[in-house]
Parts: C-alpha cells; sequence; structure tokens
C-alpha cells in the first residue's frame, strides 16, 4: 500500500509539501464521547451504543493545509482512566489534547477540568489543549452552561467548542482549529528528540516520518472495509475545510 | 471490582505488565491492580526529583539541579539489548510505537584500573589495547570462528562439539589468556560469574553473537535505552493490556489473596471487595510467605554534572568491571545514562553502580566503580534482597515473578516472564495472536 501510494504521487508529480507530524491524546471521563469524537473525526461514523474501547492503539487522521501535511496520531485512553489509572506516558510528549466533557453531567466537567490542571503540571508546557463538550444534541437535558466552560476555557487559555459525535456538529471543526494553532515549522511535530528512534523490523529512525514523505491521496488511501461511511467523512471534513478557508485541502483518513 | 476474572495480576513492574499484556491479548479476562499510585513498582522512573531525594530521606536538591520534572531516574539500571527478547516482545506486541529509544553511545570493561572500549569487530580488536600483539591474532581467530559458527551446520563447528565441550575448552583451543577470557565472558558475554566456563561452550557462543548482532543493528553499542526511562517500558505494555481489555487499579492496597480448596487461590482482597479469578500473578512483594531470598544487590545512584573520563564525552555509557579485575565473585556494573535521554536536566548525567552483594560491607565492594566516576554530587545507596519463588505455582495458582537481578540487560527478565507464561497457561505465548497492523510510520 505504502509503495503504490508513493508511486502515484511521483507519477503525479505533486509538489513536495511540508508534513508535520502531532500527537493527540484524549482525555475526558468514561462515556463522554472520546472514542466516538475519534470515530467521528477519523471514519464518519456514529455507534449509538459504543463499547468501552479496546483494541486500537491509535488511529491517524492527515489534514492537507495548503502547503502544509498535518498528521494526528489519535490516541484514545483504552479505559485505563476509568479507575484514575492513565500512564503518564499517554500524554508524555503530546502537542495537542482534547479534553471531553459531556454538556449532561456536571460531574464530567469538574474531572475535565482536573485533566486540564494535569496537564499544565505534567505535559509539554507548550501542548495545546482544546476543551470540548460533547453531546451538544442533547442540550435539552444541559447541566453544564456554555458560558460557564467558555469563561473557564478563555482564563485557561483553551480552545473551546460544544460538539456532537452523534449529528458531527463541530467535531472537524476542533481538530482543525488545533492544527492551526500548532507550529507548522520544519522541525514542529518531530515528536521526541533528535536521533530517538522507534524500532522496527525495517528499522528506520523515527523522524524521518515527519518529513518528505508525501501526502496520500484520499479516494486511494481510504481503508478497504470502511466504506462509505468513511467517504462520508471525508465530505464532512472538506466542507469544514472551506468553510475554514482552505481550498486546496485533502482529507486522508487512516486507522492503526 | 466485585467481578470475576481470568487472572489477576498484582504489581506492575515490567514482569507483571509484560505478562498481564500477553494474558489480555490471549483473550484472558484481567484485572491488574497496583497498591502504589504510579506505575512501575521496582521497575518505575522516579520523577520529580524531589520525589527522589524524599525517597532517600535527602534534603530537597537545590535550583543547580534544574527543573525537578526534567528528572526519571530508574531505581534498576538495565538496558535493553538490540537483539534481544525484550525488543522481539516489543515489536511483536506492538509496544514498541508508544516508546522511542536511543542507542547507548559506548560499552567499555575495567582492565588495570583503566577502562577501554569493548573491542567487538577484527578491526577494533587489532586497535585495542586490552590486549598484546600475539593474543590480538589469536582473539581475532576467535572472533571470526563465533561469526561463522552455524549450530545447524556442523562444519562450522571446526572439529569442536560445543554442545558437550565447555567454554574453558574452546578458549584453549585459541590459546586465549585469562585476560582476554575475562572480557569475553563479561563484556561480551555479559556473564555474572565465572560458572560458564564449565557450562556447555554453545551457550556462550549464542551470547556473544547475541552481543555482536545486537551491536550491527545500530552501530555504536549493542544497547538500547527508552527516552524518559525504563519506567515507560512497564507502561507501555499496561497500554496493550488495556487496550485489549485489561482493567487497570492503582493505589489500591491488597489486604488478602484469598484461598479456597485444595490450596487453590480464589480471590483478591482489598478492603471488604473482593474480586474473584481463577489465577494470580504477582512481584514477590505481594506473596512474601511464598518466596525465599535468594541473595543481595547493592546498586548506587548517582548524579553527575560531568561525563565520565576516558569514555569520549559519551552522554551514556556501560562500564563492566569483571570480577577478577578487582578480585571479586561477580561483576560489577556502571552504567550512564543523561538528558539526552530526557532523565535528567540539561547538563546532568545519572550514573547507577551495582553488584550481587558478596560480603557485609557492600558499600566497599562498589568502590571501583565509584572511583570511575569522577566527582559526585548526589549519591543514593540501597541495598536489597532478591526472592525467587518456593514452588512453580501449579497447586495454588499462584505465580510469582523473580526480583530482578544483578544483569544489565533485560535478557534474564524476558526469560522469567516466557517461563511464568508457560507454567500459568500450560502453553508457549504464541506471538502470532497479536494482530498487528503495522500504522503508516511502522511501514
Ligand atoms: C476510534 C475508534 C473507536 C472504536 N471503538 C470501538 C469500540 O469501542 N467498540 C467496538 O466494538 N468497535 C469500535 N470501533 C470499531 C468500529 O466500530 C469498526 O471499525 C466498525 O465496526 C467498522 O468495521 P470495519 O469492518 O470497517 O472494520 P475494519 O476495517 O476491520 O477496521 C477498521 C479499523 O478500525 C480499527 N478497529 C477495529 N475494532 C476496533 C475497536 N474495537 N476499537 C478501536 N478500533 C478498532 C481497526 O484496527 C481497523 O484499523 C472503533 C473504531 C474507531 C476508529
Ligand atoms: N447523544 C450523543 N451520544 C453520544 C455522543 N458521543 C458519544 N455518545 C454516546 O456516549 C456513549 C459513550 O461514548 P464513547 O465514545 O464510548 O465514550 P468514551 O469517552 O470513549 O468512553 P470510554 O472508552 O469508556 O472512556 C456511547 O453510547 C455513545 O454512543 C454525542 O455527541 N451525542
Ligand atoms: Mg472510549
Amino acid at each position: 500500500m505504502a509503495t503504490n501510494r508513493t508511486g502515484s504521487q511521483r507519477a503525479n508529480g505533486a509538489p513536495q509539501t511540508k508534513v508535520c507530524q502531532f500527537k493527540l491524546v484524549l482525555l475526558g471521563e468514561s462515556a463522554v464521547g472520546k472514542s466516538s469524537l475519534v470515530l467521528r473525526f477519523v471514519k464518519g461514523q456514529f455507534h449509538e451504543y459504543q463499547e468501552s474501547t479496546i483494541g486500537a492503539a491509535f488511529l491517524t487522521q492527515t489534514l492537507c493545509l495548503d502547503d502544509t501535511t498535518v498528521k494526528f496520531e489519535i490516541w484514545d485512553t483504552a479505559g485505563q482512566e476509568r479507575y484514575h489509572s492513565l500512564a503518564p506516558m499517554y500524554y508524555r510528549g503530546a502537542q495537542a489534547a482534547i479534553v471531553v466533557y459531556d454538556i449532561t453531567n456536571q460531574d464530567t466537567f469538574g474531572r475535565a477540568k482536573n485533566w486540564v490542571k494535569e496537564l499544565q503540571r505534567q505535559a509539554s508546557p507548550s501542548i495545546v489543549i482544546a476543551l470540548a463538550g460533547n453531546k451538544s444534541d442533547l442540550a435539552a437535558k444541559r447541566m453544564v452552561e456554555f458560558d460557564e466552560a467558555q469563561a473557564y476555557a478563555d482564563e485557561n487559555g483553551l480552545l473551546f467548542m460544544e460538539t456532537s459525535a452523534k449529528t458531527a456538529m463541530n467535531v472537524n471543526d476542533i481538530f482543525l482549529a488545533i492544527a492551526n494553532k500548532l507550529p507548522r515549522n520544519e522541525t514542529g511535530g518531530a515528536a521526541g528528540a533528535g536521533g530517538a528512534r522507534r524500532l522496527a523490523d525495517g528499522e528506520q529512525p523515527r523522524s524521518s516520518a515527519c518529513c518528505n514523505r508525501a501526502p496520500p491521496r484520499a479516494a486511494s488511501d481510504t481503508r478497504s472495509g470502511a466504506g462509505d461511511a468513511s467517504g462520508r467523512g471525508v465530505r464532512g471534513l472538506r466542507s469544514s475545510l472551506r468553510k475554514a478557508g482552505f481550498t486546496r485541502a485533502l482529507v486522508v483518513s487512516q486507522a492503526v | 471490582m466485585d467481578e470475576e476474572y481470568d487472572a489477576i495480576v498484582l504489581g506492575t513492574g515490567l514482569k507483571e505488565c509484560i505478562i498481564s499484556g500477553m494474558l489480555s491479548v490471549s483473550g484472558k479476562k484481567v484485572l491488574h491492580i497496583d497498591r502504589n499510585k504510579y506505575y512501575g513498582g521496582e521497575s518505575a522512573s522516579i520523577t520529580p526529583l524531589e520525589e527522589l531525594f524524599a525517597k532517600f530521606n535527602a534534603p530537597a536538591p537545590d535550583e543547580t539541579y534544574g527543573r525537578g520534572r526534567d528528572w526519571n531516574v530508574d531505581l534498576i539500571p538495565k538496558f535493553l539489548m538490540a537483539n534481544g527478547l525484550l525488543v522481539k516482545l516489543l515489536i511483536h506486541t506492538g509496544v514498541t510505537r508508544y516508546l522511542e529509544f536511543k542507542s547507548i553511545e559506548g560499552s567499555y570493561v575495567y582492565k588495570g584500573g583503566k577502562i577501554s572500549k569493548v573491542p567487538v569487530d577484527q578491526k577494533e580488536a587489532l586497535a585495542s589495547d586490552l590486549m598484546g600483539m600475539f593474543e590480538k591474532r589469536r582473539f581475532r581467530n576467535f572472533l571470526i570462528y563465533v561469526q561463522d559458527f552455524q549450530e545447524e551446520d556442523a562444519k562450522t563447528w571446526k572439529d569442536f562439539d560445543p554442545s558437550t565441550a565447555n567454554m574453558q575448552s574452546l578458549y584453549e583451543k585459541f590459546g586465549l589468556d585469562r585476560n582476554t577470557q575475562d572480557f569475553t565472558g563479561h563484556a561480551l558475554a555479559l556473564y555474572l560469574d565465572d560458572n560458564y566456563l564449565q557450562q556447555p561452550a554453545i551457550q556462550t557462543i549464542q551470547r556473544i553473537k547475541l552481543y555482536s548482532d545486537s551491536l550491527a543493528r545500530y552501530g555504536k553499542s549493542p544497547y538500547l535505552y527508552p527516552m524518559y526511562g525504563l519506567g515507560e517500558l512497564p507502561q507501555g505494555f499496561a497500554r496493550l493490556s488495556a487496550i485489549y481489555g485489561g482493567t487497570y487499579m492503582l493505589d489500591k492496597p491488597i489486604d488478602e489473596i484469598v484461598i479456597g480448596e485444595g490450596g487453590k487461590v480464589i480471590g483478591v482482597r482489598s478492603g471488604t471487595e473482593v474480586a474473584k479469578c481463577k489465577q494470580v500473578y504477582c512481584d514477590p512483594s505481594y506473596v512474601p510467605d511464598k518466596v525465599r531470598k535468594k541473595g543481595q544487590v547493592i546498586r548506587c545512584i548517582c548524579l553527575l554534572d560531568h561525563p565520565i573520563n576516558n569514555t569520549k564525552e559519551a552522554l551514556s555509557t556501560q562500564i563492566i568491571i569483571p570480577q577478577k579485575q578487582v578480585g571479586r565473585n561477580s561483576d560489577i556494573y556502571v552504567s550512564v545514562v543523561s538528558y539526552t535521554h530526557q532523565v535528567a536536566a540539561k547538563g546532568w548525567f545519572i550514573a547507577m553502580v551495582s553488584t550481587t552483594v558478596e560480603t557485609k560491607d557492600p558499600e566497599t565492594e562498589i568502590k571501583p566503580g565509584l572511583d570511575l566516576l569522577g566527582s559526585i554530587r548526589q549519591k543514593f545507596v540501597s541495598v536489597t534482597d532478591y526472592y525467587e519463588p518456593i514452588d512453580d505455582g501449579s497447586q495454588s495458582q499462584i505465580f510469582i515473578s523473580e526480583s530482578y537481578d544483578a544483569t544489565t540487560h533485560f535478557e534474564t527478565t524476558c526469560l522469567d516472564v516466557l517461563k511464568i507464561y508457560k507454567r500459568g497457561t500450560g502453553e508457549e505465548f504464541d506471538f502470532s495472536k497479536v494482530k498487528v497492523e503495522l500504522g503508516e510510520e511502522d511501514q
């Protein structure tokens, strides 16, 4: 798959673009909709009976903004936060975090504030934090006021949006807002310090994953099996990008 | 917690986390508990620095140490062999994608009061100051023999049967002197003592091959070290376990391991809650009456504001002091990591000197190691007992790991894990059970 992609890219003679990879982590109380937000963003899907997260290391989603390809490596908690047992490794080296609460549940907002504190204390000082008030489609059962959350976000320098994984409202937009706030310079996004590497059978230093890799094409890269739903996700994201003024934007989804 | 599990794992040290991951991946319902509020148990990396000072009852560090949270100090020093079992486990389980590593810059051996680079190929052997002219030739021939050796191909054995003949006789076949034997057995084959000399030579040949294959992987030394410290390793395997459905509870004291009919474990109690299970896997600290003391290890953490002399200013090194060089029965190890691994503030180094305790005065035993370090800003000494289980767990279904030994790498750690997995499940771990879908970064 990788070979095909690179091949077609070269054949097209598309211009070289800068590729920045960012680690983005999701935090928040169980059942606020963390996995649902990712699933909506990466695949354009929503499951009414989304089970607690199992089986995925992390997912990647690539946005091409003008001359830059922003690749999100999206980490979900795997349920480790349930008994307050999340490992610090989880947010180590993360350049962005989305802290999620459920607007119909006041406790989850309190917990979200604790996560913000924890990130400010432990994570990289330059981390971009977004607060997401999820399940905005359930406004009738609202327990957390928009203005209260907005004021809290302003005080703490957080991006803030109310989202719905169910209706897709603001889901793409919040990721996009983060992408816009992240530094997109040459070194931006190269997680880890110089010379560090991940290990793999076909060994390659980690940093090479950041640069020089041509952005893949949307249609050919959608995972087989993800089907139509994924296509919808891509289209939805395209329209948000257009709204945000990115005319040449291209979206590619990939699950790991 | 009041549920039924296939297995409950107690303690989040590296061994327990690997086992937990393997069990979850194999479809078992796992509850993993630690009495501490952090992951890693004895294999944690302590952060911030203030926490380390407090742990050893030292007055708080002053401002010259930089930001406390830039420090992650291991309690147990070890490196990964680049071609070793732990790296294989990391790659097969996909845990490698949560971690990043750096190569250790140099590997040194101590002889006659000074240190020399460990020669690993023919070229280095000929340039080494560890041996005289004629000895170099003999050592070179020995290295070539080991390199060409194939277990399946008896022709490469050259009229020597390494499965029956011992290592001493292989050294004699090549006429290697005591000094060369010393660094070969201890700095290349990484034996702790000299018992290997009487064992079949094949074991030593394989260890030397592991060393040179590991070296071939990334160059400068055969060792790797994870960014942010060894404490990242248990966390990585814990995440694997969680991803495959394992439930995690930290900061949960264990008051009783509940035993049922026939002496078989039926659950674990914390306060008034009882979690039922068919098996328990744990480290020795959770079952003091089911382990026996095997020995003691002394470990001395030294904080330095400079690299080690004669290591070409290396930001990371390993130095092995072979037992005979200092009149001992077991080797002394010095390992050095630094700010480049995100385990210390800018400009700082962490050296750890460790060995198996042989006398009533362990601090004096490690002096040859400390003497190599130059000025030491702060020193923390710990002497810990290490334990082994008194039985194999088949009756009680309680499977206990051994404490971490004095070896400088993870080979014995992984062998223990694979043995425990086999004792507990009755089968070898099937690596193909982990469906690793390669991500883009792995292609
Ligand atoms: C962020 C995210 C979270 C998900 N959470 C759940 C969940 O909690 N419960 C659930 O039953 N399904 C979950 N799924 C899986 C999702 O429901 C399926 O991918 C969907 O059913 C589509 O099936 P498929 O045949 O296209 O899957 P495939 O094409 O076989 O897989 C699509 C991708 O989804 C990943 N995936 C498969 N199963 C899961 C999983 N359980 N969790 C996370 N990723 C998975 C795979 O690794 C693969 O890369 C999740 C998927 C994503 C992307
Ligand atoms: N109405 C509505 N329901 C949602 C929304 N997002 C998620 N849900 C539902 O909320 C439940 C929990 O969602 P998840 O995505 O599993 O939540 P999570 O935060 O990942 O939970 P854990 O994995 O257990 O930590 C599921 O039943 C979802 O269908 C939303 O925007 N609106
Ligand atoms: Mg989830």
